[in-house]
């Protein structure tokens, strides 16, 4: 099978910890999309998982490299994180199941709902991770039809 | 007044195109061009911002033609809330009322009753409402413009009630027209504006077919003949309750301290219009109910056409509505009876109207992109505006568009002449 040839590519590295500028990257790649007219509406699906998996990064990954890929019918984004990794991918996407410490749930994250959520938004995810050595998680929003000049 | 005509203009003569407007715009809708200023209507938010940063007198807001009141049998002066707060705070709103009859109108409407029955209706609508949230307040019409330009997504979260003043010109029309036996058309409506965005609002109505007002001057136009109508009245009978809650609209937070709902935050000034907007569409503050939003930095009292200081004014707005006390309170059965008519609802759909993307579909949008951000690497990025153009960034998107050249740049000139690296730094360009 021939892989979809990516029109445009952009990366971010995200770091552990690293509040200050968290949601820094969904709000580059929000802006990068607006440029290239993408539909509001998956403009808003995708923006919500990137906050997502941002975040998800500067809580539990040491660091990880996100990377947007415009595609002619999607937008697809590879998020690959040298971490600690997930043990049961099942029990992470669980709703409501989380490993967030009193600190992280004070800041109001560690609903458990990160993973379920990203999924949610999106039209495919894929997950896959390795104990100790990090997670990859890849997922996309197609793009029905091209969006035309001027549309609202 | 002309319907095409742009209510913030610039004057050529005046401008000497020293870029302080073209910097302060927030949705980028100006450049400088040989040395003037020109705005991109497409872009305008009326907001003012750059009447407001002028220093030459050169950027203006078009008001109504007094002439205009001649083409009506009744005129009829409807005061922003603002008004009342710019004679100290002795002058009370019926003395600034009665001065309006005195300098050419026929009659005065007070609005601050309808500012009350708003607030209600918003906490009516609040309790009932599916999201998404926060609601957006749609009272300040550059913010309801600035959301069609660079927040279409917020549209969503507009609260569509109309605005106080045009619900209360809508009712007041009806009224007189009974009363005066005149047909609606012959009775002139006109508001006395603190701002450019509402004269535009009232030319280029959004929500609304067509405006309930005929025209508006500005405070700063009337305050000369008010101030001395209020000192030498023709009479002292007069007496026209004021809703204390209402008037306090005039200043931002007026609007959340009347309601039930505590839910709520006010957010003023475009940085922090632009900051919480951004974060909305982010997802943020979904947890607030309701959000007033101005984009002058202390709500209607700071609007650029205004003469008493916001401060000041402020001060005056909060102890009138002392001294006038509990003059009683907007009916509530009068309110559910309104919402059950549907009268405060906005009467048409609000659209979006964002800036037309580079190119026809994504392929050319992508080359176009990478085309920017190609020239934007031979910019210095000290986004100096020296070249007319807000910042870097818009400038080479106005290359990549054919309407400027690279060597617009006042760096890239020096580079060419010296042969050195325009920015100076290595590090700016990787």
């Amino acid at each position: 099978m021939r892989e979809p040839e990516i029109l445009y590519v952009e990366r971010f590295r995200i770091l552990h910890n690293d509040y200050e500028h968290g949601g820094d990257a969904a709000a580059a790649i929000k802006s990068i999309l607006k440029e290239l007219g993408i539909p509001q509406e998956e403009i808003r699906r995708l923006s919500i998982a990137n906050f997502e998996a941002e975040m998800n990064v500067i809580m539990y990954a040491e660091e990880a490299e996100m990377e947007l890929q415009v595609l002619a019918d999607a937008v697809c984004i590879v998020l690959t994180d040298r971490g600690q990794g997930i043990p049961d991918i099942e029990l992470a996407m669980t709703p409501g199941y989380s490993t967030a410490t009193p600190a992280m749930r004070e800041r109001g994250f560690g609903a458990g709902l990160g993973l379920p959520n990203i999924k949610k938004n999106v039209d495919r995810f894929e997950i896959k991770s390795a104990v100790g050595v990090g997670t990859t998680l890849r997922y996309s929003i197609s793009l029905k039809h091209t969006p035309r000049t001027g549309e609202a | 007044m002309n319907e095409h005509g742009h209510s913030v203009e610039i004057d050529p003569g005046k401008c000497i195109g020293c870029v302080a407007c073209c910097q302060a715009c927030p949705t980028k809708a100006i450049r400088v061009v040989d040395d003037v200023a020109v705005v991109k209507p497409e872009l305008c938010t009326y907001c003012g911002n750059c009447v407001r940063v002028c220093r030459y007198d050169a950027a203006t807001a078009r008001t109504s033609d007094p002439s205009d009141l001649k083409m009506f049998k009744h005129t009829v002066a409807m005061p922003a809330l603002t008004l009342y707060g710019q004679f100290g705070r002795d002058v009370l709103p019926n003395q600034v009322l009665h001065a309006l009859t005195e300098v050419g109108f026929d009659s005065t409407y007070d609005v601050s009753w309808m500012c009350e029955m708003v607030t209600a209706a918003t906490d009516a609508y609040l309790s009932e409402c599916a999201g998404p949230w926060p609601k957006i307040s749609v009272t300040c019409p550059a913010i309801v413009r600035l959301i069609q330009i660079r927040y279409p997504e917020l549209i969503a979260h507009m609260v569509p009630i109309e605005t106080a003043r045009e619900l209360a010109a809508k009712i007041l029309r009806r009224k007189l027209s009974l009363e005066l036996h005149l047909d609606p058309s012959e009775i002139g409506i006109f508001f006395i504006t603190p701002c450019s965005a509402i004269m535009n609002s009232i030319v280029r109505p959004v929500g609304l077919d067509q405006s309930y007002f005929d025209g508006a001057f500005s405070i700063a136009e009337i305050y000369g003949p008010l101030t001395d109508a209020i000192k030498n009245p023709r009479t002292t009978d007069f007496e026209t309750p004021v809703s204390p809650s209402g008037l306090l609209w005039a200043m931002a937070g007026g609007e959340i301290a009347g309601m039930r709902n505590t839910n709520t935050m006010a957010v003023r000034g475009t940085q922090d219009v632009e900051f919480v907007f951004d974060r909305i569409e982010s997802g943020k503050f979904a947890a607030v109910d309701f959000i007033e939003a101005y984009i002058c930095p202390d709500g209607c009292v700071s609007g650029q056409l205004v003469i008493e200081g916001r401060y000041a004014a402020q001060r005056n707005i909060q102890q009138i509505a002392r001294k006038l006390g509990d003059q009683g309170q907007v009916k509530e059965e009068k309110v559910r009876s309104l919402l059950r008519e549907h009268f405060f609802d906005l009467e048409e759909e609000v659209k979006a109207r964002p800036a037309s993307p580079l190119g026809r579909d994504l392929k050319q949008r992508i080359a176009m992109k990478k085309e920017k951000d190609g020239v934007l690497e031979r910019l210095p990025k000290k986004d100096c505006a020296a070249c007319g153009a807000p910042d870097c960034e818009t400038l080479a998107e106005d290359i990549v568009l054919g309407e400027r050249r690279v060597e617009d740049c006042v760096f890239v000139r020096i580079e060419d002449l010296t042969g050195n690296e325009a920015s100076g730094k290595e590090g700016n360009r990787e």
